[in-house]
């Protein structure tokens, strides 16, 4: 037995300096969607990066404000960068002939280099908040060769015009509107900049006010302003703000999408058109160039309910009128249509679920076609926006590339009607996420639960009649044996070959269920780089219900959803997506034995009650309300599969500190701010009895609280005020291990007794056994956003704290060995400790490298951590979501239970063949030596 | 009568011993031949063979017997601190050697033990068999002591389960008659 504590002891002993990942496992046992967030219409683009280069990047601002460089060739992120400001309103630009992108968000300008996303320059605007950005092309008619000017509408306490240098940032002149109106927007031509307000008469409605501002000094020159109150009744009313056209357009329609009215900036004249009049429009879009040389000619794309047109304007310059050329004939569904601008001519590209067709803006002829092949992924979906690279060669498009938004989310580029790569940004809103087993292993788990419950000979029965039923699948096993042996001996990696989901020998294939803040939800295969392999709209199975954060339960088979908005439950089969509805449902109670009673405990109106039983009933049993006016912030509780292998912990001597164990054991976080103090309360969820409580001052509690609570001990991470006249501040990470006795080889009050209760303690026991609590505590390099702890079958195997580190981008697993609360305090530990693994107490984690789980990937944005076993003992599944998607392996006691991909099958093979071999040689040999020695004397 | 004549030769010949064999001679004796002891030698084999020797009585050989008998059961003690501090040196980590050592250890005691009746059966006499008891008491004993001097050495490798840690696995979580859940969990 001291033979195991020593080989324990030994194994911590290696684990400490070299816990990190794997070479030969990087990029192949984790994955990694970097993903930036839905694309933005007006914010997306095809754009060289730098003046004179042949291929070109999609720039795209997302509605997560992730600014982000994608190639077209396969899909891969180039660079990120996360901007500031709520989500949806942030701004891209970029002229021709540059190498930077010009961003505005929140009240951030800044200049980003577009090849490889560094920051050139960044002007912050104080409290003003950026409401739109347009970069100046041409100045007095001539194209600025430099880098370009940008010319920024701020909307502060009075609206400004801005004119920032290309360079540097700096602000050339400002224009200040005291007049009231409420900022819209700016628009520019080579030889003015057109800064468009909207005033609010007391009637109602918005006038369009559009004053003409000199580009060189900033000068009011000219304003004038539009009719516009019959039909603006909102900003969304307007549709189109011509940039950088060579005939600015501005374009809006009346609430019911009855007319459209479009007006050349700069010009008084309004011209009004009617829609085609069969069905009601829903959405009107206009689509025009925004380059300045390229041919004044819009499209007007028509919407409705079951199709979708679209008519081609011609502006004609000299007389300031617009005509309709030609229009494009109504389709069945949805489509959406891109522009593309080559020298001065513009086309159009349709793109349909089922085809893509190129048109000139100048005529209607259909310059090339592709019908687009049906994908799996895009099946149903239908696309919402895009950007189109269209080639030309004598008067017919040889070739076009559109990447377009789908309507479920994903973000695909379609290279002459073949799908080229896809990215499922819908997952940046990943709000929650759950495990789920996969199906066989459900039906396995339900089959051995029936042989649980019944007799012993109808069980053996059943399991013979079991086994009988799996025969047909043997002679598949059979065929199978070849490519296995092979794929094995030589090392190809099955993860490779899987396409569809399906149980592996060590349960590495788990699905994960993730919903999304839109009310999406997803299936992704973990087992193969988390490939969706289903993904569903919510609104469209519960249409009158808004999902802002669905909640996952998982059960047998399917997936519980629930979200505050909601009263009733959803269920989806969680390997289809499909809606079951509840009749299929059997009822499943929350796995307890025989004697044990249910006490359900919620937040209720900031006070934590526990109720008897699963019904909500008026009176609770036990209330917590945290002392001194303090607000819980959250609680959190022991997860419900949480096993422990050993229930003490084995001391250098061989004596035990026998370890409190609790499923109730719950840690409520709560917070003062006015105090800036920060609280935690260990409860017993059953009693309500407070076990343990700690207070920390000078916390700046606005910063995320994480926590985190399994086995024996918990863990907490805090931000110190760095305004507090504190002796300590930065980050802080606490560790606390909870003992049934301070003194080894004793069990506490509560003794050996099989049974405990806390809320009725025996009285010969007297009062509710108390743990006895270690605590230590950290400085880290962070904060820390999110933590959670690794899961294993068995609890075996050692836990690893796990923790994202959002500044650093990366989820670091920390050793349970770093942050033991036993590790000796001011000195050096003793031999018995140091046998144990216990080193001395250093106030400071450094965070290794070697901990980081995500090695070269940069995981943004990581909103949670979930954990699940494996088919091994020894290794966790990890999954990260938030804005990215990332999934990895951890073996915290390293894969003792699995070979390594180090080790030599053919040598070993070989080995095995040789000494067979060797012994036939060597038989007969030895056989007539034994004879012989018989026979002499 | 005159006087009879001197013997012949070969009488002085066979009646005086040969003159002693050259030391250096490598010549050995022909077959049958015996050297004939000389007067010295020949004087001290009289002299035994005078005392003729007398057959010891029965009580002399179970005395005899018994003091054989005392130093075979104390013989392993004699071994008992060289092995002591052979085990010392040896350390209290698992290594090869120190594990035959204990598994020797372990195993002379016991198969000495089980061999007794064959070890004092030279010595079972009707006269002895009763004195014979305590010996083979005082044998067992110090058999006992080196199997003691074993288990202190595997005490001392950690190998006996002698403390709580040893039983934990056997010992079980406490079953609690609550079982409290966050309601979302329900």
């Amino acid at each position: 037995m001291r033979l195991h504590a020593r080989a324990l002891a030994l194994a911590a002993s290696l684990v400490l300096p070299c816990a990190a990942i794997f070479e030969d496992d990087a990029y192949h046992i984790d994955y990694h969607h970097a993903l930036a967030g839905l694309p933005k219409r007006d914010t997306t683009f095809f754009q060289q990066p730098f003046p004179g280069s042949k291929a070109s990047l999609i720039y795209t601002l997302s509605q997560k404000q992730i600014l982000a460089a994608v190639n077209p060739k396969d899909g891969a992120i180039v660079w990120r960068q996360s901007l500031s400001g709520p989500p949806g309103t942030g701004m891209l630009r970029s002229g021709e002939e540059q190498d930077t992108v010009i961003s505005a968000a929140g009240n951030s300008i800044a200049a980003w280099s577009a090849a490889d996303g560094r920051l050139v320059w960044e002007n912050t605007m104080g409290g003003a908040t950026a409401e739109d950005l347009e970069l100046l092309e041409q100045e007095d008619g001539m194209a600025n060769a430099d880098s370009k000017d940008a010319v920024v509408l701020l909307s502060g306490s009075s609206p400004e015009v801005q004119r920032l240098d290309g360079k540097t940032g700096r602000a050339k002149w400002t224009y200040t509107d005291s007049s009231g109106d409420t900022p819209f927007q700016l628009s520019t031509s080579p030889t003015t900049i057109f800064y468009i307000s909207l005033h609010t008469p007391m009637l109602g409605g918005s006038k369009i006010k559009v004053t003409s501002l000199s580009p060189i000094t900033g000068k009011k020159l000219d304003q004038y302003t539009l009719s516009s109150e019959g039909e603006v009744q909102s900003r969304e009313h307007i549709l189109f703000t011509g940039a950088n056209t060579a005939a600015p357009l501005l374009a809006w329609t009346d609430k019911l999408n009855k007319v459209l009215k479009v007006n050349i900036i700069g010009t008084k004249g309004v011209s009004t058109f009617a829609p085609p009049s069969n069905e009601p429009v829903q959405e009107i879009v206009l689509h025009a160039s925004n380059r300045v040389t390229s041919l004044p000619h819009f499209l007007v794309e028509w919407q409705t309910a079951t199709g979708h047109s679209a008519d081609v304007f011609h502006v004609d310059l000299k007389k300031a009128t617009i005509a309709k050329a030609y229009s494009l004939p109504v389709l069945a569904g949805k489509g959406t249509f891109t522009t593309t601008s080559s020298d001065a001519n513009v086309y159009f590209t349709r793109v349909t679920p089922d085809e893509i067709s190129v048109v000139s803006s100048s005529s209607h002829g259909i310059l090339g076609r592709w019908p687009v092949k049906a994908q799996s992924s895009l099946a149903a979906a239908h696309p919402v926006h895009g950007v189109s690279e269209v080639v030309v060669k004598s008067g017919s498009a040889s070739a076009v590339r559109s990447a377009i938004l789908y309507s479920n989310g994903q973000f695909a580029l379609i290279r002459n009607g073949e799908l080229a790569w896809e990215r499922p940004e819908f997952l940046a809103d990943a709000v929650s996420a759950a495990w789920a087993e996969l199906p066989e292993e459900e039906t396995l788990a339900h089959e051995l639960e029936v042989e649980g419950h019944s007799n012993i000979i109808s069980a053996y029965i059943h399991r013979v009649k079991r086994h009988i039923r799996d025969l047909e699948y043997f002679p598949a096993w059979l065929q199978s044996i070849p490519n296995r042996l092979l794929g094995n001996l030589f090392g190809n990696s099955q993860d490779d070959t899987i396409g569809d989901i399906q149980r592996d020998t060590f349960g590495f294939h788990k699905l994960v269920v993730v919903a999304t803040s839109s009310g999406r939800m997803a299936g992704l295969d973990v087992g193969s780089k988390g490939k969706a392999v289903w993904n569903i709209d919510l609104d469209q199975v519960a249409p009158d219900v808004a999902f802002t954060r669905p909640s996952l339960k998982t059960a047998h088979g399917y997936i519980e959803v629930k979200d505050r908005g909601f009263e009733g439950t959803l269920f989806i089969n969680s390997t289809t997506g499909a809606l079951i509805s509840s009749k299929d449902i059997e009822a499943h109670e929350p796995s307890l034995s025989e004697a044990q009673r249910l006490i359900a405990f919620d937040l209720v109106d900031g006070e934590l009650k526990g109720f008897l039983g699963a019904e909500l009933t008026l009176d609770p049993v036990w209330t917590f309300t945290p002392p001194n006016g303090e607000k819980i912030i959250g609680f959190t509780p022991r997860p419900i599969k949480d096993p422990v292998a050993s229930i003490g912990k084995v001391l250098g001597d061989r004596r035990v500190l026998y370890k409190y164990i609790n499923p109730n054991l719950v840690l409520v976080t709560a917070a003062l701010e006015s105090t800036r103090t920060a609280s935690f309360y260990l409860l017993d969820s059953s009693s309500g009895q407070l076990l343990h409580a700690i207070s920390h001052h000078d916390v700046d509690v606005t910063r995320p609280i994480p926590s985190t609570i399994s086995e024996n001990w918990f863990s907490y991470s805090l931000t110190i005020d760095s305004a507090a006249d504190s002796t300590s501040r930065g980050y802080q990470l606490v560790v606390a291990e909870l003992f049934e006795s301070a003194i080894p080889d004793d069990r506490g009050p509560l003794g050996a007794s099989e049974n405990s209760s806390t809320l009725q303690p025996s009285s010969a026991m007297g009062d509710v056994a108390m743990p006895y609590v270690l605590s230590q505590t950290y400085h880290i390099v962070e904060e820390i956003s999110h933590m959670t702890v690794t899961q294993t079958k068995q609890g075996i195997t050692t836990r690893e704290l796990l923790v994202t580190l959002p500044s650093s981008n990366a989820i670091v697993g920390i050793p349970r060995s770093i942050i033991d609360p036993r590790r000796p305090v001011g000195r050096d530990p003793t031999a018995l400790e140091a046998s144990e693994g216990l080193t001395k107490y250093t106030p400071f984690i450094f965070i290794d490298p070697k901990w980081h789980l995500n090695h070269k990937y940069e995981v943004m944005g990581i909103e949670g951590v979930i954990t699940s076993e494996s088919g091994l003992e020894s290794t966790s599944l990890v999954f990260a979501f938030g804005l990215d998607v990332f999934g990895t392996r951890v073996a915290p006691s390293f894969a003792f239970d699995v070979l390594g991909k180090g080790f030599n099958k053919i040598q070993m093979l070989l080995t095995v063949v040789a000494l067979f071999v060797g012994v036939l040689f060597v038989a007969p040999l030895v056989r007539r030596k034994q004879i012989n020695a018989l026979w002499t004397i | 009568m005159s006087p009879p004549p001197p013997p012949p030769q070969w009488v002085y010949d066979l009646n005086s011993a040969p003159a002693s064999k050259p030391k250096s001679s490598s010549i050995p004796d022909p077959p049958g031949y015996s050297a004939a002891l000389s007067s010295k030698q020949l004087s001290k084999s009289s002299k035994t063979a005078g005392t003729v020797r007398k057959a010891p009585t029965t009580e002399e050989m179970d005395v005899l017997k018994m003091k054989k008998a005392w130093e075979l059961a104390i013989a392993p003690a004699k071994q008992l601190p060289m092995n002591a501090i052979g085990m010392y040196m040896t350390g209290n980590t698992l290594q090869i050697f120190s594990m035959f050592m204990v598994f020797s250890l372990f195993k002379t005691p016991v198969m000495a033990v089980l061999a007794l009746q064959r070890v004092f059966a030279p010595f079972e006499t009707p006269g002895t068999s009763g004195r014979l008891i305590g010996v083979k008491v005082v044998y067992v004993l110090m058999n006992m002591l080196m199997l003691g001097l074993g288990i202190w050495k595997v005490n001392q490798m950690g190998l006996l389960p002698t403390t709580r840690s040893d039983w934990l696995a056997w010992e079980g979580e406490r079953t609690w008659s609550e079982r409290a859940v966050p309601r979302e969990w329900l």
